[in-house]
């Protein structure tokens, strides 16, 4: 059973070419509320790479719900070509040897979808099957992961590629009020593409399998996060309570000793975990409800400071890092984990 | 409970005691301990876990038996060492060292993992390893945080044998008794009520404190008080309080 497992052969990722300091950002427009300042002064995070406008005669970025739009398009087209192709070159593939296609997002809504896009211009065969899930937030890269890893079990020596592809400029409100200046301090653009496949030819590669998952959402908090219509603005605008995330962090616990548990292993049989980068305060509460130490969530916090929150694939950034660092050996256990609107916990067991 | 060769393990009540029946530390006796480590994390019920030795001895440290000079030198023992230190400072227990004679090396490395540690007078206690040649592990971390770094430096590099008298005053030890295991049954009761989860929080808080600055220490206060909040222990306390104002 273990040997249909599939695995996650490769990523790839991208980000917009402009990278912005938190002091960059607050000298480009007039922001003059200090506590919206404060938030860009933090200091976790440390740069973001950002697609942003101009500001107008008033210091203001002017853009209305249309220019967003176009930029959701042009950021994802961007970004997707090039996290598509470093995830494939390494691995001797080419769009054309793609037979699933899922793409997720949360920055923008299309239809035709990104998947219909990315067919149009990249390459893929006509005869890629396709889904494309929008507007489930953060979480949402493992959501996506769930499905194609079961379509790869499926369909064993078949190629799934998944993007996750948010244009998180493409959701700025600039005013003077709290919410959106967290939204603004917070968030930056990137697109994270993976390879998954079940080959028992893939064996020769390093590469882990994924073995199961747990999803926990929690009803009580459903508007904890949300992002919906503004009338006073013209625009959609996002909105992030103020406990969100210590919530998030009390309700962790429960799906990862669930995902634990299924496979008969405790916290200490996990030698990696990859987390997604929310934000300082949530990652904080991770470590204390889960009992993981700051070295565990060094990716987490690094990713964070250098992109900040890049949602639904900011955990395939961490999952590159951990890789790159060279640690993992045959064998190691790692706990993938993502958090977002719902409010909602995902969990992944994988296994190199 | 399996059984052991260089230990003895027994739990009586909420207190499990582990017995060093050795007086040198070698690799058996690190796996043992390890297993040891996995009962109390997963299955025993006891809230506290009292490590103790034999014969007039707490611990002599490292056995060199495990060593052949004429091969070469690698450094996986020690981290396993490491590895074992740093679980018995995590254990979701409440962990007091209870030293009667010789402690050394090793010896005073494992009971400054330890929440609480107790001695009886005769008790003695030294880091001899640079004047052997290497170092006492992490104590090279810990100890100045008991003990301030001039203390500290003293005690690693000129290997003084300290006894338990100085050693109290240094910090290094909690109390000095004359009976072992009175001095044990008092440091259990003062540690009580036992709320797993606040005294847990509570260590970690405490030994991240020296190594983190501040503007992180903060977060992970907020993030450990959020837990601990939320948990059936504080809600007790809330509803004993408003029920004696009402």
């Amino acid at each position: 059973m273990l040997a249909n497992r599939p695995r996650i052969l490769s990523v790839g990722t991208a980000n917009p070419p402009e990278r912005y300091t938190q002091e960059e950002v607050l000298a480009k427009y007039r922001m003059p509320n200090k506590m919206v300042r404060s938030l860009f002064k933090s200091g976790h995070i440390r740069t973001r790479h950002l697609m942003l406008p101009e500001p107008d005669e008033d210091g203001i970025p002017r853009e209305t719900q249309g220019e967003l739009l176009a930029k959701h398009r042009r950021g994802a087209m961007m970004m997707g070509s090039q996290a598509i192709e470093r995830a494939l070159e390494p691995m001797g593939l080419t769009t054309a040897d793609i037979d699933y296609l899922a793409v997720i997002s949360s920055t923008g809504f299309m239809l035709p979808g990104l998947t219909a896009m990315f067919i149009k211009h990249l390459g893929f065969r006509v005869d890629c099957s396709r889904v494309d899930i929008v507007g489930m937030g953060c979480n949402a890269g493992l959501n996506g992961l769930n499905p194609v890893a079961s379509w790869a079990s499926a369909n064993p020596g078949r190629t799934a590629l998944m993007v996750c592809c948010e244009v998180n400029s493409a959701l700025y409100v600039y005013d003077e009020e709290i919410g959106n200046g967290v939204v603004n301090s917070l968030f930056g653009d990137g697109c994270a593409a993976v390879v998954v496949r079940a080959d028992p030819e893939d064996e020769r590669h390093f590469a882990p399998r994924i073995l199961g998952f747990v999803s926990h959402i929690i009803p009580d908090t459903w508007d904890a996060m949300h992002y919906d219509w503004r009338d006073s603005h013209g625009k959609f605008a996002f909105n992030l309570a103020r406990d969100v995330p210590y919530v998030l962090g009390t309700h962790a616990e429960t799906p990862v000793t669930a995902l634990l548990d299924r496979f008969g292993l405790k916290r200490r049989h996990i030698s990696h975990w990859l987390v997604h980068s929310g934000g300082k305060k949530v990652i904080d509460a991770i470590k204390y409800t889960v009992g993981i130490t700051e070295h565990d969530v060094r990716h987490t916090v690094g990713v964070l400071r250098d992109y900040g929150n890049l949602g639904s694939g900011s955990f395939l950034f961490s999952y590159q890092r951990l890789v790159a660092e060279g640690k993992v050996r045959r064998g190691d256990y790692g706990v993938m984990m993502t958090m977002g609107p719902g409010s909602t916990v995902e969990t992944a067991l994988i296994r190199w | 409970m399996r059984r052991f060769e260089t230990l003895d393990y027994t739990e009586s009540g909420e207190v499990a005691q582990i017995t060093l029946s050795r007086p040198r530390t070698d690799m058996r006796m690190v796996r043992e301990l390890t297993a040891v480590c996995d009962h109390l994390e997963d299955d025993s019920p006891c809230k506290v876990a009292v490590f103790r030795g034999a014969d007039g001895v707490f611990s002599e440290g490292i056995d060199f038996e495990d060593f052949r000079p004429d091969t070469p030198m690698d450094i996986h023992g020690f981290n396993k060492w490491e590895k074992l230190c740093v679980r018995i400072e995590r254990l979701p227990k409440v962990t007091v060292a209870a030293l009667d004679g010789v402690a050394r090396g090793g010896g005073v490395q494992l009971a400054l993992v330890c929440d609480a540690r107790i001695a009886t007078p005769r008790t003695t206690l030294q880091l001899d390893e640079v004047h052997k040649g290497f170092l006492p592990g992490m104590a090279t971390f810990r100890l100045a945080k008991y003990v301030g770094i001039g203390n500290a430096k003293r005690l690693i590099m000129q290997c003084p044998v300290v006894d338990a008298d100085e050693a109290a005053a240094l910090g290094i030890l909690d109390e000095v008794c004359d009976d072992l295991d009175a001095g044990i049954a008092a440091t259990i009761a003062a540690f009580g009520p036992i709320h797993t989860v606040s005294v847990a929080l509570a260590r970690r808080l405490l030994n991240e404190s020296f190594a983190t600055p501040f503007e992180n220490a903060i977060g992970n206060f907020l993030a450990a008080q959020h837990r601990a909040i939320s948990q059936s222990a504080f809600l007790d306390t809330l509803d004993k309080a408003q029920r004696s104002d009402g």
